[in-house]
């Protein structure tokens, strides 16, 4: 589903990514794990086509096709989902009309019929009632005034709305008390199918505890320095980050 | 006057050829009054560039055109699309200046409310009218309050006589019908709230066909005391229309005014509001919101004065600029050195959306007192790229993503505004102006 080779990304001409390999099938779980600022949410920045990004070398292919020459629409309607580290906040722009808009370019996209106002506010309350999120805040401007937990609540209520192919989450579990965590995970699960594939960027291995991922990788400097299975993120819980840097450079 | 330049020669014939036409013609007092704007007019022209409150604003485009005062209308029109309320208690229509009676309706009126057209009131009760007119200073503030003076002719009459309350609003429409002729409508509009009264006005400019127009309107409003009076207005003019509006504002003690002012169409526009509040207790509330784009100017002029202790004055005005579009904010309030416990806020922010497109805004608070509460702010900016890229990596196209950020950022305005239809009408302006200003243009960095 997603083929990434030997991608190198700068920022303002300072380099985050520099070689970064990786594979995802349909139907699995990949895990990035690593140290603050060694380029994980850059990276899921690049696959959803984020601008400040300069792709410097590599390609990656989305479903045998280029990625990186499609605009950012272009990405989100061919299945690719990334649930921001930070949600951005959009004042005066309800969180309904975002959402069926959103839900109706890409329905509209797949070939499938544009949901009505009822059809879809029907639907919209099933899955917020689903992420137990509050229904008051779909009426609210987008992510305005959210607490932190809410914003990723309602990252998660877009992709069980547009039940992406490859969804990306960025660390959606940070902020979110324990219950909430579980529910976001129930979420992921019941996205799960042998058709999409899931990449979760997190520090904990608590989430991966509720989503079981089959591949573990390490991204530092820029780099996946380290892949496993599980039983890595165990390990990096126990050890910390420190031990794989010094193997790296021996 | 045979020295007059033009184009005051050109306005000088457009009053000769109106007067035989205005009513009101025997009343004394009427007759004094247009020949002193004719006189003030004639003597010290029309304003430049050069005048402090017209620096940024070029009045070519009102000046050029040999204008007419058109007769009245008579022909059926359906007026059904412009409809703002569903509910109105009453709708007045003015066509090219002129009032409409088959085409209103006051029949729902409670007792207590007098609505009508001014010509109408001139005829059937010139004394009533006198009291309010007679004496007005309102023809004073520029050449075209005068030239609107020496023109009087109809406009809106509405009187709420004391503790009348309204609780459904009022509709007070106007269509400039533009299609081969340069009409101009000078409209004198005349509301008076007494004592306790309260009222909401949904007031609209539209217009139909290409050619140019002029609508000239001079609006005296006059609030008894406790007297509350929302008022929104629309200015949705066809596409050549140079609109050009006064406000006066006359406020007894404890008086409420909570004004909308939105300009959408048009190729010209500007709208001032005046109120020098001499009384205590009084609110003044203003909202307002302006949307240029293609070749459209649009000015806001407002001038409030807190000449007494005890007032408040509160203006928010948010404006998108795109394509080759420009706008004027110039809002000055004045704290005089007795208005202690005032208290004031003058906001006014901006999306600049392409490079073409320029803003000038001038927000200024004078402030002679030592005991008030003021403040004042004012921003451009331009759409933000994070919230931009979130909208489209939920597959939301890029114009929409527009689309929806800018009616996000006007809708601190609307959302005061319980009016559905002013929503649609913003939404439909800001998709027509987005779709023609290319996104190459629209990048100002
Ligand atoms: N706009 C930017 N300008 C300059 N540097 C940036 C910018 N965005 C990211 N960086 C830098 O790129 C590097 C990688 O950042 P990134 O956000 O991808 O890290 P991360 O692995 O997601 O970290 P964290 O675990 O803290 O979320 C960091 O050194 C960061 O400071
Ligand atoms: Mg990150």
């Amino acid at each position: 589903m997603l083929t990434v080779k030997n991608l190198t990304v700068s920022i303002e001409a300072k380099p985050v990514l520099q070689g970064l390999d990786l594979e995802v099938m349909a139907g699995e779980v990949h895990a990035i794990m690593g140290p603050n600022g060694s380029g994980k949410s850059s990276f899921a920045h690049v696959l959803a086509g984020r601008g400040g990004y300069e792709v410097t070398g590599g390609e990656v292919l989305f479903e045998g096709e280029d990625l990186l020459t499609l605009d950012v629409e272009e990405r989100a309607r061919r299945g690719l989902f990334l649930a921001l580290q930070y949600p951005v906040e959009l004042p005066g722009v309800s969180n309904l009309v975002f959402l069926r808009e959103s839900l109706n370019a890409i329905r509209a996209a797949r070939g499938e019929p544009i949901l009505d106002a009822v059809q879809f506010m029907k639907l919209a309350r099933d899955k917020a009632t689903l992420m137990q999120l509050n229904p008051e805040l779909l009426k609210r401007s987008v992510n305005a005034g959210f607490s932190g937990g809410e914003k990723k609540r309602n990252e998660i209520l877009q992709m069980a709305l547009l039940e992406p192919k490859l969804a990306i989450l960025d660390e959606t579990d940070s902020g979110l008390d324990i219950d909430a965590i579980r529910i976001v995970a129930d979420g992921v699960n019941t996205l799960r199918s042998p058709q999409r594939a899931i990449i979760l960027i997190t520090h904990y291995q608590r989430l991966l505890d509720y989503i079981e991922p089959g591949r573990v990788h390490v991204l530092s400097g820029g780099r996946i320095v380290r892949s496993g299975d599980k039983a890595l993120a165990v390990e990096l819980e126990r050890k910390g980050y420190g031990w794989i840097a010094e193997e790296v450079a021996a | 006057m045979s020295a007059l330049q033009e184009p005051l020669e050109r306005y000088r014939m457009l009053l000769d050829a109106a007067a035989p036409n205005l009513p009101g013609r025997e009343i004394a007092w009427l007759a004094t009054q247009r020949a002193a704007a004719t006189q003030q007019l004639l003597q010290s022209g029309f304003p430049t560039r050069k005048t402090e409150a017209w620096r940024y604003t070029s009045l070519d485009r009102v000046l050029e055109p040999a204008w007419e005062v058109p007769r009245q209308y008579g022909a059926a029109l359906d007026i059904g699309e412009y409809t703002l309320s569903d509910d109105a208690a009453a709708r007045l229509v003015f066509v090219n200046g002129h009032w409409v009676a088959e085409l209103s309706s006051t029949h729902a009126l409670p007792e207590g409310v007098y609505m009508g057209s001014l010509r109408t009131a001139l005829e059937v009760m010139p004394d009533t009218v006198a009291t309010w007119l007679e004496n007005s200073a309102a023809m004073r503030l520029s050449a075209f309050t005068a030239l609107n003076t020496a023109l009087l002719d109809d406009g809106v009459w509405l009187h709420i006589s004391a503790g009348t309350k309204l609780t459904t609003p009022i509709e007070l429409l106007h269509v400039c019908i533009a299609q081969d002729a340069t009409p101009t409508a000078q409209l004198r509009n005349v509301i008076v709230l007494d004592d306790g009264a309260e009222a909401m006005l949904l007031e609209q400019y539209t217009g139909i066909g290409e050619a140019p127009s002029f609508t000239n309107s001079l609006t005296e409003i006059r609030l008894g005391r406790h007297a509350r009076l929302e008022h929104a207005r629309l200015q949705d003019e066809g596409p050549s229309a140079r609109h050009l509006s006064y406000v006066c504002l006359h406020q007894q003690a404890h008086s409420r005014y909570r004004g909308l002012s939105m300009s959408l169409g048009g190729l010209w526009s500007r709208s001032e509001y005046h109120n020098r509040m001499c009384e205590q207790h009084t609110q003044f509330e203003l909202d307002g919101l302006y949307i240029a784009g293609g070749h459209q100017l649009s000015d806001v002029h407002l001038a409030i004065t807190h000449a007494v202790p005890h007032c408040t004055s509160r203006e928010r005005f948010k404006g998108i600029v795109l394509g080759q579009g420009r706008a004027v904010f110039d809002g000055r309030i004045r704290v005089e050195q007795d208005a202690q416990k005032s208290a004031a806020e003058l906001h006014n922010a901006n999306l600049l959306l392409s490079r073409t497109a320029e803003i000038d805004t001038k927000p200024q608070l004078e402030i002679y007192a030592d005991d008030v509460k003021c403040s004042h702010g004012t921003s451009i900016g331009q759409l933000e790229p994070a919230q931009l890229f979130y909208l489209r990596s939920r597959g939301i196209g890029l114009d929409a993503a527009r689309r929806l950020l800018c009616q996000g950022f006007v809708m601190e305005i609307l959302e005061g505004w319980h009016i559905p239809a002013l929503h649609t009408r913003v939404a439909q302006r800001l998709d027509r102006l987005l779709a023609e200003t290319p996104q190459a243009d629209s990048d100002p960095h």
